[in-house]
């Protein structure tokens, strides 16, 4: 059971969603992350312990090597899609209950920018960490982050900006949502955005990377 | 040397007498006309006299034509959003969402679209302009492809990598055509800007994005003009593989260390610049700040294969001081040496107590120099006050010069407040800044100092 389990991280790890994809080579025409996901919940194994020792456990590799240079952008995607995968095999056990996520995870880029990479990112490896993601896409003004903040009362707010002029408006959202909800976390990241910039702004926490943002969120789930 | 010289023996790595400087002006112009970036970027007049304006402000040796990385994209069908502050950003990807197909596309003719806007606008520049370096910009082949695509690209590299090939080979040749537009335009050098090579590994650049660049770098060569390749973000993993691409020059962003992009590019013999702190300093910090991150750049980089320029596409709200004060520094070696010393001694030098320093026996003029022997306003400013001492008479006047050359004189300097070098103090008073007062103004203003000496005697 555990080999099921062993060769669905691998999957994951790699990026190889199911059977059909060829990527890795060695891996070519074996089962993928969707087929291995099923083989093991129809072994018994628990949803609980298919999501943590197989895709908690590969994205958190993959998260690490992300960090350390050894994998980029496109090898990330392909992890994600396979994470997704089975999830989408796991979904009805979300649904049920019989998975509980971390918590509720609310991303978007702020209002006036467009750029999408990064949060993408951010939003996969917090999904692959266990966390119910709330993505608000791009352009995302105040009141887009206050309704989400309104329905999830506990979650953590993660904003997102590429352009050294929406770090402004990162900046009116990061103080308004503040004075309102004190004890909502608000994380933030983006290319132009510095430790020192989130100091001024008063955010809870800046991450170059997405395994900073997994780091912060395993300190206080 | 003209700046077009000082740039062409950059890029072949001759050692230059001064380092040159390309501020990468492009949305920034808009703000130099005081009009928003969508007026800017639509009109061939706005483009012209932004680039004339930000000459005359920065004196560069070299300039860009403008900085938009959308109009290929735009020309090849992809959806452009408009921005006041930024230049545009684009939204839709024909390639993914099934608009197109690679086999739909055709090479933009100079015509087409904002392309005739742009190398009309070059011609003008140049024309106006013969001796700046003239840059024309062009997206990048995996920058371009990524426009077209998405990033479903990425996906693309494993699930189906020949038809990201495919691709590739297409973007090529526009960037191909690009060039050719830009160099018939007057432009000099040929930047090819592709900021998304920061986001893959090296396997990938090299399979994906070395055989593509390579040629277009070859064919630009073979045009008889000279080369960039500007990359943003964290690329420090490819700099070997964009060396092999062979371009005459690669640019960077402050998320490479210099001393990292420098060490290779002096390995591979290929010039080298950027890295100037665009956010952190130029935008948001003070004129004073940018001149010590141009001098830090200088430091770093050297008198061979380096050009000073901004990471990028400098923002438009950034300061027009900021620029202004990187400009004049680059041209005065002396305040170089002068910022150099204030830099080092911030963090190092406890202040003086000065209480027993000045007695009531004597006046005392300190005078703070670079060094009277090796600086010519120093020498002259020390011979005025042993001038004007000499006309007075020396034995109630005590005459100190302090040289800032060692960490005494920094120490010195910093405890009587002085600023700017050389300056005359007088009993702890400072006099005379910079300039060399006349001898009759600095006889009146020591015997200001006797008179409240003996006053204070009597």
């Amino acid at each position: 059971m555990e080999n099921i389990l062993e060769s669905l991280a691998t999957c994951i790890e790699f990026g190889k969603s199911d059977k059909s994809i060829a990527y890795p080579p060695e891996l070519k025409g074996q089962d993928g992350a969707e087929e291995l996901t099923k083989k093991a919940l129809e072994a018994g194994i628990s949803p609980n312990d298919v999501l943590k020792d197989g895709l908690v456990k590969a994205m958190n590799t993959v998260g690490e090597k992300f960090t350390q240079n050894k994998i980029f952008v496109p090898h990330m995607l392909m992890s994600a899609r396979a994470m997704n995968s089975s999830l989408a095999v796991l979904k009805p056990f979300f649904k049920s209950g019989e998975i509980q996520r971390k918590g509720v995870f609310v991303i978007g880029t702020v209002a006036g920018d467009l750029h999408d990479i990064g949060k993408n990112l951010v939003a996969m490896m917090v999904e692959g960490a266990g966390w119910e993601v709330i993505d608000l896409g791009v352009d995302v003004t105040t009141e887009k982050f206050e309704t989400s903040i309104l329905e999830y009362p506990h979650c953590v707010v993660a904003l997102s900006a590429l352009l050294t002029t929406t770090m402004v408006n990162m900046e009116d959202t990061v103080k308004a949502l503040k004075e309102k909800y004190p004890k909502t976390p608000l994380l933030i990241g983006g290319a132009p955005v510095t430790q020192k910039f989130s100091n001024r702004i008063g955010a809870d926490d800046y991450n170059a990377d997405p395994q900073g943002v997994i780091e912060y969120l395993n300190k206080i789930a | 040397m003209t700046g077009l010289q000082l740039i062409k023996a950059a890029m072949n790595r001759k050692e230059v007498e001064r380092i040159p400087w390309v501020p990468f002006v492009g949305v920034h112009a808009a703000t130099l006309l005081n009009i928003d970036a969508i007026t800017y970027f639509k009109s061939e007049q706005h483009i012209i006299n932004g680039a004339e304006a930000a000459i005359k402000r920065y004196k560069p040796d070299g300039i860009p034509v403008t900085f938009d990385l959308q109009i290929e994209a735009e020309a090849l069908g992809c959806e452009i959003n408009w921005s006041k502050v930024n230049p545009p950003a684009v939204v839709s990807h024909p390639l993914a969402d099934g608009t197109l197909k690679i086999a739909d596309l055709k090479v933009p003719c100079r015509c087409s679209g904002r392309i005739a806007t742009v190398m009309n606008a070059a011609s003008k520049i140049k024309e106006n302009n013969p001796d700046v370096a003239l840059y024309g910009l062009i997206t990048g082949p995996f920058t371009l492809a990524l426009h077209l695509f998405g990033t479903e690209i990425f996906m693309k590299l494993y699930d189906n990598p020949a038809h990201v090939a495919e691709l590739m080979e297409f973007c090529t040749k526009v960037a191909k055509a690009m060039s050719d537009y830009y160099l018939e335009a007057g432009c000099d050098i040929i930047a090819v800007v592709d900021p998304m090579v920061s986001q893959i590994g090296p396997d990938t650049f090299e399979t994906s994005v070395t055989p593509y660049c390579k040629d277009l770098f070859s064919h630009i060569r073979d045009c008889g003009a000279l080369s960039s390749f500007f990359v943003c973000g964290n690329a420090a993993h490819n700099l070997e593989e964009m060396c092999h691409c062979a371009p005459d020059n690669i640019s960077i962003d402050e998320n490479i260390p210099l001393e990292l992009l420098k060490e290779v590019t002096d390995k591979h013999q290929i010039s080298f610049g950027g890295n100037m702190k665009l956010t952190s300093v130029l935008l948001m910090g003070t004129a004073e700040e940018s001149m010590f991150e141009a001098i830090d750049c200088m430091d770093k980089g050297g008198k061979t294969g380096f050009i000073l320029a901004p990471g990028c596409d400098v923002p438009m709200s950034t300061p027009v001081e900021n620029l202004e004060a990187v400009t004049n520094i680059i041209h005065d070696t002396y305040q170089q040496d002068i910022l150099r010393a204030k830099g080092q001694s911030a963090t190092q030098i406890d202040l003086l107590n000065l209480d027993n320093y000045f007695t009531n026996k004597k006046v005392k003029i300190d005078i703070i120099t670079l060094d009277s022997q090796s600086c010519a306003p120093c020498q002259y400013m020390v011979k005025a006050v042993q001038l004007a001492v000499e006309e007075i008479g020396s034995q109630h006047i005590e005459v100190v010069e302090h040289k800032i050359k060692n960490k005494e004189g920094i120490q010195m300097m910093l405890s009587l407040g002085v600023k700017n070098l050389p300056t005359i103090c007088i009993d702890g008073s400072i006099e005379f800044i910079s300039i060399i007062p006349p001898k009759m103004e600095l006889i009146r203003c020591i015997q200001k100092h006797l008179e409240l000496k003996n006053t204070a005697l009597v």
